[in-house]
């Protein structure tokens, strides 16, 4: 076990060396929490209810009105029979030197059931990936972006060969209007799939410094 | 009093929980380079070992980087045709680093899909699931694969499901591939065979000694 007397003896550059480290790995650790908590509100969408701001919503480029507006909107009649389970997967996260800024990327697998008008559910089984952006904030890490990029999402019984569901929203987006959001590098039987989103490397911060700098993620 | 001993203690304990993150990091990129088909996963492999390996399902061993690359060539190295789809995920760490911190064991559970491209039809969904066990090496800054074995648990059809369809659960009876060296353990689901713990969870260890570890419970050796 360390005391303090041991840290007392070391020198202000290691001790500096050693804090930054270890909250690097911190960081790794809350951000990972972060989306695990994101990915329980995804599930639980009791509109107006008081909750633990997860988003950055202090940043400059933060479109606060945007979401407000978005977390007000129901997009089924009753919660009945509604459930979006996407368990968070292969965590990549790296963080910049000064412990401010981390871009993550993960996978998931997940199983829904969706009632839009309180008729029987669907059951639905997708496949995706959250590639985001994470700031520190006063209160800890938000999220600055990044939400869910689809690879597949289909009726359980159809298959993601056969079918694939959009994004259920009111109004309902048209099936192209879906290609151009979360579908837009979704799965399709009669297109090749496109390399993206790339994870993070180690030098990610130094290729791409700016935390709104979105092509991080593109093949290179 | 802190002295040298402790000095590398704490040096110690600090390479283990970056190497906890570190691994997690390298091994999530080369998942994400095999499921976009993508031969940079071999950058992910030890540069420095003649006895690193692959190992994948029932199709043998491949040892040393030229067979590695091969086989990883030919298996995915022509990059996506229209319908196919690999999403390979890992879930469930279990990672211990070497006491010396030159090496580590690890094991994930991996869920997954695939489709399979179909002349004249429809590509063919498959489920994909099983077990990833790897032990990697420090070298020059950075975590890489020294022995990597994939152990697969279910490939079936999506449809018909892994009770129902076990067409997929070996290789066809075709040679095997001229680099591959034999199969050390290849145990799929099967309605009529029986589970074990294999790959084994990786226990605290001193030092690389190579991948037994992986089929410490197999029954049969």
């Amino acid at each position: 076990m360390i005391t303090i007397e041991d840290l007392d003896v070391l020198e202000e550059d290691e001790f500096a060396e050693l804090e930054r480290r270890i909250e690097t790995q911190i960081a790794i650790w809350e951000i990972k929490n972060l989306r695990g908590r994101m990915a329980i509100f995804h599930d639980d969408q009791h509109i107006g209810e008081p909750r633990l701001e997860l988003k950055a919503i202090h940043h400059p480029s933060f479109d606060v009105e945007g979401e407000m507006n978005f977390r007000k909107t129901p997009v089924v009649d009753s919660l009945e029979g509604n459930m979006l389970i996407h368990p968070i997967t292969t965590p990549i996260i790296e963080v910049n030197k000064d412990n401010s800024k981390a871009r993550g990327l993960w996978w998931s697998i997940g199983i829904e059931g969706l009632s839009k008008f309180r008729e029987t559910p669907m059951a639905i089984w997708s496949v995706g990936m959250i590639p985001g952006v994470h700031v520190k904030e006063k209160d800890g890490w938000k999220i600055l972006s990044g939400m869910w990029q689809r690879t597949t999402k289909n009726e359980f019984h159809a298959g993601w060969v056969e079918d694939m569901q959009p994004t259920n929203t009111r109004p309902q987006i048209s099936k192209e209007e879906d290609r151009a959001r979360l579908g837009k590098y979704a799965y399709q039987k009669n297109e090749k799939r496109k390399s993206i989103s790339q994870p993070p490397y180690p030098d990610t911060w130094e290729k791409y410094p700016d935390e709104l700098d979105q092509t991080w993620q593109e093949m290179k | 009093m802190i002295n040298l001993e402790r000095k590398e203690k704490l040096r110690n304990q600090m390479i283990r929980l970056e190497a906890y993150n570190e691994i997690q990091n390298q091994m999530g990129r080369f998942t994400a380079a095999i499921n976009y088909k993508e031969m940079k996963c071999m950058s992910f492999f030890s540069n420095e070992r003649e006895d690193v390996s692959l190992e994948y399902a029932d199709e043998g061993i491949f040892v040393g980087r030229e067979a590695i690359q091969t086989f990883l060539s030919e298996s995915i190295g022509k990059g996506y045709e229209e319908g196919e789809l690999i999403d390979f995920q890992l879930t469930t760490p279990i990672i211990e680093v070497a006491k010396d911190v030159k090496s580590a064991r690890a094991v994930w559970w991996s869920p997954g899909i695939t489709s399979l491209a179909k002349e004249n039809n429809n590509p063919q969904p498959i489920w994909l699931w099983g077990e990833v066990a790897v032990d990697f090496v420090y070298e020059n800054g950075q975590w890489l694969i020294l022995h990597l074995h994939y152990f697969r648990t279910v490939k079936c059809d999506y449809h018909k499901g892994w009770v129902e369809d076990t067409s997929m659960i070996n290789r066809p009876n075709i040679p095997m591939h001229p680099l591959a060296q034999p199969t050390t353990y290849h145990n799929p689901y099967h309605s009529k065979a029986i589970r074990y713990g294999i790959p084994a969870a990786p226990y605290a260890y001193e030092t690389e000694d190579g991948a037994n570890w992986m089929l410490r419970n197999d029954k049969t050796k």
